[in-house]
């Protein structure tokens, strides 16, 4: 009896887990991304437009494709639960910003760049896929860069972009919490610190 | 040489800049070393800010993008029989024989390795590998994160492949016998090939320590990160739940 509910268990279980695997229209996913990465190729990277309505078209881009709420509230760790209202609306908007700032500055690397798709990987977490991307190089062989997407109705946000096996949300959230800790447990003080960023 | 494309750069810079890509570790990012590695951190700081980074654009004033590249080909050539040896010893006698074929043809045709012709036009792409794979191979466990004086981050087997790896360099060894040659050419060797290597990822650099509240954290997770992930070929590294709150450094 014992062993008969310990199989229903196990079955309800991987049944659950399949389910929420199949709960993401990965295809969709990697459609989004394409799209994405398209039209930042097309529309921004190899426009004849200037600098300035390039940066413009990248921001629009940028904040639309990424959840940075979602990806905000996960890089402050266990201080989000005892951030307060203001410094969970403060933090979150200007690591919008900065974000922003930072890779509208960045984007020319791309240049000359093009993203081969390698399919899609499930993830064990309910409603996210990965897409796979490489990007052939001049030398050497190429990098991989996955796309953590999630899904939530129609609507596809990217949470996280790991390249070379790095994940960037990752990274910043060990910074981040490195940082709060270092400092007493202070979330202002990290704010002040990026907000020095922003100028 | 580092490649142009910012992101891969910006990430793997620092596992780039200490090594040969590591392909099998396991641990997390616990630091019961941080105090230690923050001093050295602090020394290295200095270090590159005040000799590397002088150094490095000196170097790039005086040079063009075109000639850099085809110094950092000549400096990389030299390490492919570093690579020839390691795949021996991994048990890959194919990718060793490649390694090889490719430091034949690129010393000969490619000009003194200058000319990567056997990437370009023999389908011999570069297959980094060293002592630290071969430790790893053997089942050897990576160790805590330390931060190695001048060099950057490291592992214990990391440190333990770098040196391995810098006895088996040719330019050592053609040099060995004599200890005047060796003086006058091993360590100038060694240190053009560490400029070599900064100048091609400083900006990179300057870019993500300006954009850091904590570059020392930031360097050290993702060259833990980019070791633990390459010790897996799934997506098992990076698959982490992201709703969880609690599970941080």
């Amino acid at each position: 009896m014992k062993k008969v509910f310990l199989t229903s268990l196990f079955a309800a279980f991987f049944m659950t887990a399949q389910i929420a695997k199949a709960d993401v229209d990965a295809k969709g996913a990697e459609e989004f991304v394409h799209n994405m990465t398209n039209e930042g190729i097309e529309q921004i990277i190899n426009a004849n437009v200037s600098q300035a309505e390039k940066q413009q078209r990248f921001k629009k881009l940028f904040n639309e494709a990424l959840d940075l709420d979602f990806i905000g509230k996960y890089v402050l760790g266990r201080y989000w639960r005892t951030a307060t209202p203001e410094q969970r609306k403060e933090f979150i908007n200007t690591y919008r910003e900065l974000n922003t700032k930072v890779w509208s500055e960045r984007f020319d690397e791309f240049k000359g760049k093009n993203f081969v798709f390698k399919g899609t990987t499930p993830s064990n977490s309910a409603g996210q896929v990965f897409v796979n991307t490489i990007v052939p190089m001049d030398q050497g062989e190429p990098a991989t860069v996955v796309w953590r997407v999630k899904q939530d109705g129609n609507t596809f946000k990217i949470i996280d972009i790991i390249i070379e096996k790095v994940s960037l949300t990752m990274a910043n959230r060990n910074e981040y919490t490195a940082f709060i800790k270092n400092n007493g447990g202070n979330i202002d003080a990290l704010i002040a610190n990026l907000k020095t960023k922003l100028k | 040489m580092l490649n142009k494309l910012g992101l891969c750069v910006y990430i793997s810079a620092f596992a780039l800049m200490t090594a040969s890509c590591s392909s099998t570790s396991s641990h997390n990012e616990s630091d019961g070393l941080e105090s230690y590695n923050r001093a050295v951190y602090k020394f290295n700081n200095q270090f590159y800010k005040y000799v590397m980074k002088p150094v490095s654009k000196g170097y790039r004033h005086i040079t063009t993008p075109t000639a850099r590249e085809h110094i950092g080909n000549a400096f990389s050539n030299v390490k492919e029989p570093i690579y020839a040896v390691n795949h021996l010893l991994q048990g890959e006698v194919v990718e060793s024989g490649k390694d090889l074929a490719r430091f034949a043809v690129n010393t000969t045709l490619g000009i003194a390795g200058t000319y990567d012709v056997a990437g370009k036009g023999w389908n011999l792409p570069k297959n980094k590998t060293g002592f630290d794979d071969t430790l790893a191979t053997w089942g050897m466990p990576d160790g805590p994160f330390i931060m190695l004086p001048f060099v950057g981050p490291s592992t214990p087997r990391a440190t333990a492949g770098l040196v391995a790896d810098s006895f088996a360099n040719p330019v050592y060894w053609a040099t060995a016998n004599d200890a005047n040659i060796h003086d006058k050419v091993y360590y100038p060797y060694v240190a053009a090939n560490a400029v070599v290597v900064y100048e091609s990822g400083m900006d990179v650099l300057d870019d993500l320590e300006r954009n850091s509240v904590d570059f020392y954290t930031t360097m050290k997770s993702a060259y833990i990160q980019n070791r633990n992930g390459k010790a897996s070929d799934d997506t098992v590294s990076y698959d982490f739940g992201m709703d969880d709150e609690e599970e941080d450094y």
